[in-house]
């Protein structure tokens, strides 16, 4: 493991890595500008937007954000913990993330097939095109996310541990990353009218 | 440490519940949109400076990101009014 203590201050090393904040922020930029057009697209037809709307479940919306931000919660226990040599624990913390994490994809399922069964497909209308994409591009970023939580997990029940604090950092940003990117696509798509 | 990890959970849970149940009983308040968006805004915020230890980083990484938000909150509401 790494011996030296992360100067966090420094400006080329922020929590996670510089290379990992610069995907984060091209990845936020992405989103955001999505966005942008999505409530642009909304402007120019209010009602097929409105009613469109009406047609998700923001309850469904609500319990993934909290299962989100409870395997984000985990996730920074399980960086506390490795960081104090605590394996065990980090270990423990970091299938908690890992559960949750595909809680959100289990929820996510449902909600898609419940959309494809009413025959509410990317082709149904412009509002459906952009939640679609937007929400399965997000997807994509969980699932990228649980195959490193996979991998670094793998890393922590080797006996002899090659498993440094930036590796695990790293992976710990990321998976933040996706629920940034969620705080501000479950807003915008589900609730704002 | 920890209990500051758990206070910043509950804080995001019970934000989120408020949001929710605000887009669904006040959505003919004017201002219901700036709330929201804002109410998120403060859960992308306990999660970037708590969980992501930002608060820890140089202030130039708390400002972009910070500034960020700012823009793209400022932006929607502005398009939305």
């Amino acid at each position: 493991m790494n011996k030296l203590a992360i100067n966090y201050k420094n400006i080329y090393y922020p929590p996670g890595g510089i290379l990992l904040w610069i995907i984060i922020f091209l990845e936020l930029i992405t989103f955001g500008i999505a966005l942008i057009f999505f409530v642009l697209s909304s402007k120019e037809n209010p009602e097929l937007f409105h009613t469109s709307r009406l047609q998700l479940n923001a309850t469904f919306g609500m319990i993934n954000t909290v299962f989100l931000l409870t395997s984000g919660f985990f996730m920074a226990l399980t960086v506390k913990e490795f960081k104090i040599k605590n394996i065990s624990k980090s270990k423990k913390y970091l299938l908690a993330t890992m559960l949750f994490g595909i809680l959100f994809l289990i929820l996510k399922t449902i909600e898609y097939s419940g959309k494809l069964d009413a025959g509410l497909g990317v082709g149904h209308n412009s509002f459906f095109a952009y939640y679609w994409f937007l929400t399965l591009f997000h997807v994509i970023h969980v699932i990228v996310g649980l195959v490193i939580l996979t991998t670094i997990y793998f890393g922590l029940k080797k006996e002899k541990l090659t498993t440094e604090v930036e590796d695990v950092e790293a992976s710990a940003a990321f998976w933040h990353m996706c629920d940034l990117i969620w705080l501000l696509l479950f807003p915008t798509i589900y609730l704002i009218l | 440490m920890k209990r500051k990890d758990i206070l910043t959970l509950v804080i995001l849970i019970v934000l989120t519940i408020v949001t929710g149940l605000f887009s669904k009983f006040y959505s003919e308040l004017k201002m219901v949109n700036s709330v929201i968006l804002f109410l998120s805004g403060i859960k992308f915020l306990l999660v970037a400076f708590q969980f992501m230890e930002l608060k820890k980083a140089h202030i130039f990484w708390k400002i972009i990101l910070t500034s960020y938000l700012v823009l793209f909150c400022g932006i929607i509401i502005l398009m939305l009014r």
